[in-house]
């Protein structure tokens, strides 16, 4: 199923890469690695063969043709001469969610031709889903657990009626929110058609919006939430988490955020870093332009409402 | 001090002399290589530039390997500017790493010795300062070093690997070469252990006795090791000896200070894992923090086993707390289920989810997409 050339390989190598990120590791780090890991695999599949043409900045270069070329006549492609065929500056890789430091989950990057898809599915603003875990009773600096401790309080007034109330009084806030960020008259015939749809996305990649919020879990201080939303960032869900302690007459700060979801991806289709090798990549690769292929309006979004 | 005589020092003293002596002989070299230059310049200038079959690039580069043990001759510099040759050193940079070699590799029989030697170009390209300083040199300059390090009874390859990694040996005086060979049977390195240590620290020879010696001595010094111990420390891990002593005292101080080791204990780390002195401060006491903190693990438990030490911290949280769902976090080796500490460390994921953790590898991954 794999090819054993890695000529063959570097050409199939185009579109979405679905990873797994760990919580406490950047972005950067995890698309240097993998870039890595990939470069690598490819110059260990057939060391002794020639690719041409291979200048310095390929990355546009379409396909490569094996060539063989006498050795002992042209050392310039001596691999002790020329180094690695497959160098890490030839290989284009974009992320096309950005998770922060503290967060975990699925993270989607576009390889060569693909980061032109990671861009289209940043830019048609796709809903992701976010699983939450909080404590209440004390506070931090950075709202997260690695900060400082800076107030405690009590928290076992808070039983779960008092947290649905509070988080579907949110919800209905941010659904307010998302007709008003539409940009149409709320009385108009246009905005009728709009609700009769369904959620809709904002105009905006700025504005961040809560579609759905629920609590899945609350024992002892220790809660967990379940997050539909859409433009949303790192402090912004860390702030949410700070917000709903205020509200509930306590204190509260977040100690995990997984990123569960990226509209039609989700954990099952992450490769953990462990797995990243060529065989798996070029597997993940072709499930996720399958995913790509059968959702096309992931990559070319033709109406305002939320699918 | 590691038991340093003073004759020792005299010998390396007089080396140094006779290091001044030779020179003296490479500036008379040298004035004749600018006269080449000249010489080479002028026909350039006459337009014959397809004759001369040194590039004028390889001839500037020659030059600067030279400067430093002499000043650039006034002349030299007169006729650069006149001329409308370019000094191709400020391109090197902007190039892709290996290209500056590859260029040159067919024309210079140099390069195609060393490339018989197993000399990586590629790896020599990634500092700028090597590419000028080998283009400089011709086989006759290099000639007798290579033949040093056959005769010390180093293969091939591993001559290969050693200017690899350390091209300037080939700047190194071949007498200080011999001394610091001298120095090191001198404290009865036998010859097996002089070859295990030019092959894995290739820049040992670039240091000079007295470095070595005042290297050796810290060590020794510190830890209280004696004679035996430091030549196995040597042995076992050559570079830590030439390591940055800055970020050797650092380390020191977080196992000393911030963890609390006592020096006999600091002496069995060194032995049994020299590498942790070569790793990050922060990283250490990170997974010190980790194992001593949240796994309960006693100090003497982690001198006994240095080698947890080196792991990840994000690794050990990984294991531990997948350990720790099943119930079987158990690191005490007296109580029953004991989860050997070595093996937690250094087996791969899925030995370690079946042998260790008596789970799945399937249930292992699924518990990491979990965290």
């Amino acid at each position: 199923m794999v090819a054993q050339n890695a000529a063959a390989m570097w050409n199939a190598l185009r579109g979405i890469v679905c990873v797994y990120k760990p919580a406490e590791a950047s972005v950067r780090k995890l698309r240097r690695d993998l870039i890595m890991k990939i470069c690598k695999g490819l110059n260990e599949v057939d060391e002794n063969q020639y690719y041409r043409p291979f200048k310095p900045h390929t990355s546009n270069a379409t396909e490569l043709i094996q060539q063989s070329v006498d050795r002992s006549v042209d050392l310039r492609d001596h691999p002790l001469v020329y180094g690695p065929k497959f160098d890490e500056l030839d290989l284009s890789l974009s992320w096309s969610n950005f998770l922060g430091w503290n967060t975990s989950g699925v993270l989607l990057f576009g390889l060569r031709s693909g980061t032109q898809s990671a861009r289209y599915i940043r830019e048609n603003r796709s809903s992701r889903a976010y699983r939450i875990k909080g404590v209440f009773g004390q506070a931090t600096d950075t709202g997260f657990k690695n900060g400082k401790v800076v107030e405690r309080s009590t928290w076992r007034h808070i039983k779960p009626f008092h947290f649905d109330k509070i988080l579907s009084a949110m919800q209905a806030a941010h659904q307010k929110k998302m007709f008003e960020m539409s940009g149409i008259d709320m009385q108009s015939q246009l905005a009728y058609e709009l609700a009769a749809q369904g959620p809709i996305r904002p105009i905006n990649s700025k504005l961040p919006i809560i579609y759905g919020i629920k609590c899945i879990d609350y024992e002892g201080p220790e809660f967990t939430l379940e997050i539909q939303c859409i433009n949303e960032y790192e402090t912004y869900l860390v702030g949410l988490i700070h917000e709903i302690g205020v509200r509930l007459h306590s204190t509260a700060h977040c100690t995990a955020i997984k990123c569960i979801r990226h509209s039609y991806f989700n954990l099952d289709h992450a490769l953990l870093s462990r797995h990243w090798d060529l065989k798996n990549i070029l597997q993940n690769i072709r499930m996720c332009n399958r995913i790509l292929a059968e959702n096309e309006h992931v990559l070319k979004q033709t109406s305002i409402a939320l699918r | 001090m590691f038991p340093c005589i003073l004759k020792q020092v005299t010998k390396n003293r007089t080396a140094v002399k006779r290091g001044y002596s030779t020179f003296k002989e490479v500036e008379k070299n040298s004035t004749s290589v600018t006269e080449m230059i000249k010489n080479e310049l002028s026909l350039l200038k006459d337009g014959n530039i397809e004759s001369t079959d040194r590039p004028a690039e390889k001839l500037l580069s020659t030059k600067e390997s030279r400067e430093t043990s002499i000043e650039p001759s006034v002349d030299y510099v007169k006729t650069l500017n006149q001329s409308t040759v370019r000094d191709y050193t400020g391109v090197y940079p902007y190039v892709k790493q290996g290209s500056v070699f590859a260029s040159s590799i067919n024309e210079s029989d140099f390069l195609k010795e060393l490339l018989k030697l197993g000399v990586n170009f590629y790896e020599l390209e990634r500092n700028l300062e090597t590419i000028p300083f080998i283009l400089g040199l011709r086989f006759e300059d290099v000639k007798d070093h290579i033949i040093f390090l056959r005769e010390l009874g180093l293969e091939k390859h591993i001559i290969g690997q050693i200017i690899t990694k350390n091209p300037f040996i080939f700047k190194e005086d071949l007498e200080n070469l011999n001394v610091r060979v001298n120095y090191l049977q001198y404290k009865k390195f036998t010859n097996n252990m002089i070859l295990r240590i030019l092959e894995k620290n290739p820049n040992w020879l670039s240091y000079s006795t007295q470095d070595i010696d005042n290297k050796l001595g810290f060590f020794q010094n510190n830890f209280n090791l004696s004679g035996d111990e430091v030549r196995f420390l040597t042995v076992r891990c050559p570079k830590l000896i030439t390591y940055n002593p800055e970020k050797i005292k650092l380390n020191i101080f977080v196992l000393k200070e911030e963890m609390g080791l006592l020096q006999e204990e600091m002496k069995k780390v060194i032995l049994k894992k020299p590498k942790i002195f070569m790793n990050g401060q922060k990283r250490l006491l990170n997974t010190f923090d980790y194992l001593h903190n949240t796994m309960k693990i006693p100090i003497e438990t982690i001198v006994e086993i240095p080698e947890i030490l080196t792991c990840r911290q994000s690794r050990l949280k990984q294991r531990h707390l997948f350990l720790e769902k099943l119930g079987r976090a158990q690191y005490n080796p007296k109580k029953p289920n004991y989860v050997a500490l070595a093996s937690l460390v250094a087996d791969s994921d899925s030995n370690f989810a079946t042998e260790l953790a008596k789970s799945s590898i399937t249930v292992y991954n699924e518990f990491l997409k979990s965290l």
